[in-house]
């Protein structure tokens, strides 16, 4: 006699003796790798308490430091609001508040302010220009010395490097006359500035080729396989997985000329219509000693706007500082 | 579907060092070649020369009859799965697999069936969203196959797919690239330092040692027939046991004493295939033998077949499947090196450490090498035949034959000299000499004989399927061309001729935008093919005016004409006449050089030749590599 129990059981051993599928084939391995995947090891109590112990003398030691890093920024940020006038304050909080040091730095000059808005612009579009010239710069630079294997790469990274370690205003002098020859008509002038801060750019090359040099270099081998050429690989490849570092890039890229106060002063000193200025000129001329008594709560003021940007900058984007972009790349 | 040919193919780094020596190969469509060899033996630099990520320094690549040296990797119409996956980890699975068809400007809906028909097959369906960093090392590789799957490659080389995933996992992760190979019916390359792996999933073999080829053929012919020590040594585990030893031959007797003391006597007929030079007792040869040759002596082992001696037992490691004991011949000392061996017994086989077996050493499945050279002097076709003659009137004499010698070695006289010729020198079918066939081996198209003359034992290799029964008497002859007697002075005949010299450019003189390019040998401007000119500047670019060369040719190679051009023929003079009765020569005079040549002319002619530049070699003198 057959009955169900005897057919379902044919059933199961056809399911069994029957060739397996692909996908069912696939499953077992993955089951396979599954099974010998290493437990994780449990970290001992003694390690933890010490570990915590550790953390704790660290942290205490770093919030000192810290505050005593951050009363002078206090200091200016508060000294913003002072209504009273003059350089010097007896206390470190103002006795009176107000917004007027604020109004007065955005009221036109024609109206009794300040240009201050007019150096602002001034330097948001040189930091902007030469922020794009230099990140091109650094990161073709980089990407270069990082895949190309060329004659001369070895020495021309050394002479950068070395080049790159002298200070930029010792060729200040030099640079002055090579803008004269450059731009004989306007060498005082905002271009000549971007020029400045974007040409030597690529000497600072070492640490986006650095990163570069991490990106293994099977990556490009396997994407130049696949068909790309080798800026389909620059561009669709390593960018991509180099945001850290062009982000790293932009932001130095933009401090740079955002905070430089010595090209500026040399190339535009002597410049008649004082609404060329920059912030960091302009401010400068505050704190000089006919100014200061009337200016240096304005000068506070500014000195807060201008930091605001980069903080709101560096703030957004500090994530990608941390981000480890290349897990999953290579086995590890 | 693809054929490979790699002819002569160096690498040479800045600095000289030779990665890759003389690789030559030919690689048929559909096969699956695998690379073995210990690292930095060159195999991975040679799988990335046919990739087209490394430079090929010198030689000739083709990839379906097509020279690809000078070509880009994209193509080249091949995909790479490299050994740490180098997948893409900003994309996803999909994005991947879909990035060299995206590339290639292909529509949005082939791509999509491409990857998922890909995705298929390799059972990553579920997982094409996700990012590479989220999957396992197994997952992973199977993207980067599928990667390779989409672009419908002609060949796939894979290099070190498998060393990053765990032993059982690379188990079934190799039958499954099996599968696949049978699935996609494509040529794969397939580089691994595993000699599992590569006898398990090569339909050909190349082992490479040192940037050297050692020996390229089926995984069995390797096992069974390795060309050296190194071949013998790196195929199959355990490792074969090597012991120094000479070999003496009394009559028809043989006699292999062992540096540790033992002795394995044999008859001359199952060790005929060495050549009686080695067996004088002096000579310094390693005899090899598997330990799957060597077994527990039982009754039921004929004794013609298996020598029995003893051995002492060091170590026994049981396996389950097998016991390995690891035994030493000389009974004093079990851990001494010299006499270790390794014998494959029986699973419920048990003995201990200090135990004295029996054991047996085959007799037909054994090895022997050159100490010296390391190789094998018990190959499957014997190198030469020895034979003992006297030469006399132009007449070639030993153990009641004579043949006759062509006219150009008919002055030579010599008495109890050594004649060495390779077996392919020795036709049958006709000629003066009569032998008895012996006995007849037949493999891969071709025939060898072994042949009796009185007590000498002689072999001829012959194309094609046996044509002779054993036991027959049949006729032939030596082809005189290839015989060497030191004793008189003949040596073989050096067809090949080498000729020094550059190459190099002249402005025409109607366009002084183009060149004509020239050989210059032997005083004499030469005009290559462009074909030639091709091959040339795609392996040594504009260098190749300032390189020595040397030009080498065979005298077939090089053909008398009747008309005379300049910088087409080459004029020369006969200076010497060579009859080897099969085919007649000259020696020709060129400039200061002098060449030969397929030809029957007089002494005094004036020729006129032409080479033929399509199998022209040409080396450069300097790096000592071949070009072309």
């Amino acid at each position: 006699m057959i009955n169900n129990e005897t057919i379902k059981n044919n059933e199961i051993e056809a399911l069994d003796r029957r060739e397996k599928t692909d996908a069912e084939r696939w499953a077992d391995i993955d089951r396979l790798e599954a099974e010998i995947e290493m437990p994780r090891t449990q970290k001992r109590l003694g390690m933890r308490v010490k570990r915590i112990f550790g953390n704790t003398v660290g942290q205490i030691f770093l919030s000192v430091l810290s505050f005593i890093w951050i009363v002078p920024l206090i200091y200016l940020f508060v000294q913003s609001f002072r209504a009273e006038p003059g350089a010097w304050s007896p206390t470190f909080f103002p006795k009176t508040w107000t917004l007027d040091n604020y109004k007065r730095l955005f009221t036109p000059y024609e109206e009794g302010g300040t240009k201050f808005l007019q150096w602002y612009g001034n330097t948001l579009l040189i930091a902007v220009c030469s922020c794009i010239i230099t990140t091109l710069f650094v990161l073709a630079v980089s990407y270069a010395f990082s895949r190309i294997k060329f004659k001369a790469r070895k020495p021309m990274m050394n002479v950068m490097l070395i080049l790159g370690m002298f200070p930029g205003f010792m060729s200040m002098s030099a640079v002055f006359f090579l803008l004269k020859i450059l731009l004989p008509d306007n060498y005082q002038s905002h271009l000549s500035l971007i020029i400045v801060y974007s040409a030597g750019a690529a000497l600072s090359y070492y640490i986006a080729k650095g990163f570069f040099d991490t990106v293994p270099y099977a990556l490009d081998e396997a994407a130049r396989i696949d068909g790309a050429s080798r800026s389909q690989v620059f561009w669709k490849i390593i960018l991509p997985l180099s945001k850290s570092i062009v982000i790293y890039t932009i932001l130095t890229s933009f401090i740079s000329p955002w905070c430089d106060y010595i090209f500026v002063s040399y190339i535009m000193s002597g410049v008649p219509d004082t609404s060329m200025y920059t912030v960091s000129l302009g401010m400068y001329k505050w704190l000089e000693r006919e100014q200061i008594q009337q200016y240096f709560t304005t000068f506070c003021a500014a000195a807060v706007v201008v930091a605001t940007p980069i903080t709101i900058l560096f703030m957004w984007l500090q994530k990608y500082y941390v981000e480890g972009v290349t897990g999953g790349a290579v086995k590890g | 579907m693809a054929s490979l040919s790699l002819k002569h193919i160096y690498k040479v780094y800045d600095g000289g060092v030779k990665a890759v020596n003389d690789f030559c190969m030919e690689i048929e469509d559909n096969e699956f070649i695998v690379f073995v060899g210990p690292s930095g033996c060159g195999k991975s630099t040679t799988l990335r020369m046919i990739a087209g990520l490394e430079d090929i320094t010198a030689g000739e690549l083709r990839i379906d009859n097509e020279i690809v040296n000078d070509f880009e990797p994209k193509d080249r119409n091949i995909a790479m799965v490299f050994q740490n996956y180098a997948l893409y980890p900003h994309m996803s699975v999909y994005e991947n697999m879909a990035f060299s068809l995206r590339t290639a400007h292909m529509p949005k809906d082939v791509i999509h069936q491409k990857v998922t028909e890909a995705a298929e097959i390799l059972g990553i369906t579920e997982y094409l969203q996700r990012k590479p960093k989220a999957l396992s090392g197994g997952q992973r590789q199977r993207v980067a196959l599928g990667r390779a799957i989409v672009r419908n490659p002609k060949v796939f080389l894979l290099d070190e797919p498998l060393s990053n995933l765990d032993a059982k996992l690379r188990a079934a992760m190799r039958s499954e690239i099996s599968r696949l190979h049978q699935r996609l019916k494509t040529t794969f390359i397939y580089v691994t330092h595993d000699q599992v792996e590569a006898m398990t999933m090569g339909t050909r073999i190349v082992v490479m040692k040192l940037g050297y080829v050692q020996q390229i053929d089926t995984p069995i012919n390797l096992y069974k027939y390795p060309d050296n020590m190194f071949v013998a040594g790196f195929i199959g585990t355990p490792q074969m046991n090597f012991f120094d030893a000479t070999i003496t031959k009394t009559g028809d007797d043989v006699r292999f004493d062992l540096d540790c003391g033992a002795t394995i006597n044999m008859k001359y007929i199952q060790a005929d295939k060495i050549l009686t030079k080695y067996m004088d007792g002096k000579h310094k040869v390693v005899f090899g033998v598997r330990p799957d040759a060597v077994k527990i002596d039982s009754p039921e082992l004929d004794p013609n077949e298996w020598e029995k001696t003893k051995a002492v037992v060091s170590v026994v490691e049981i396996l389950g499947g097998e016991t390995l004991v690891y035994a030493n011949l000389n009974v004093d000392t079990p851990d001494a090196k010299e006499g270790a061996i390794v014998i494959k017994a029986d699973p419920d086989f048990f003995c201990h450490r200090g135990d004295i077996l029996d054991i047996a050493i085959s007799k037909v499945k054994f090895h022997a090498f050159d100490k010296e050279t390391e190789v094998s002097i018990r190959k499957r076709i014997p190198e030469a035949n020895i034979i003992n003659c006297s030469i006399n009137a132009g007449k070639l004499s030993f153990n009641g034959e004579q043949l006759t010698l062509p006219a150009a070695l008919a002055d030579k006289k010599a008495d109890n000299a050594v004649l060495s010729m390779p077996v392919s020198a020795l036709h049958l079918g006709e000629g003066e000499g009569k032998a008895t066939v012996q006995w007849i081996e037949n493999f891969e198209g071709k025939t060898l004989y072994f042949l009796k003359v009185q007590d000498l034992t002689l072999f001829a290799l012959e194309y094609g399927d046996p044509v002779h029964k054993i036991g027959e008497v049949v006729s032939f002859n030596i082809d005189a061309r290839y015989i060497t007697v030191p004793e008189c002075g003949i040596l073989p005949l050096k067809r090949e001729n080498s000729v020094a010299g550059t190459f190099s450019k002249e402005k025409k003189e109607d366009d002084k935008n183009s060149y004509n390019f020239y050989m210059e040998m032997a005083g004499l401007k030469v005009r290559p093919t462009p074909e030639l000119c091709k091959k040339l500047f795609a392996c040594k670019g504009t260098k190749i005016f300032r390189t020595d060369l040397e030009y080498v040719f065979d005298a077939h190679d090089i053909h008398v004409v009747d008309m005379k051009r300049e910088n087409v023929t080459i004029p020369g003079k006969v200076s010497e006449v060579l009859d080897y009765g099969v085919a007649k020569y000259v020696r020709v005079a060129v400039g200061n050089e002098s060449i030969i040549v397929a030809h029957d002319g007089k002494i005094g002619d004036e020729v006129n030749m032409i080479l033929d530049c399509d199998r022209l070699t040409v080396k450069d003198k300097s790096l000592d590599i071949t070009i072309v």
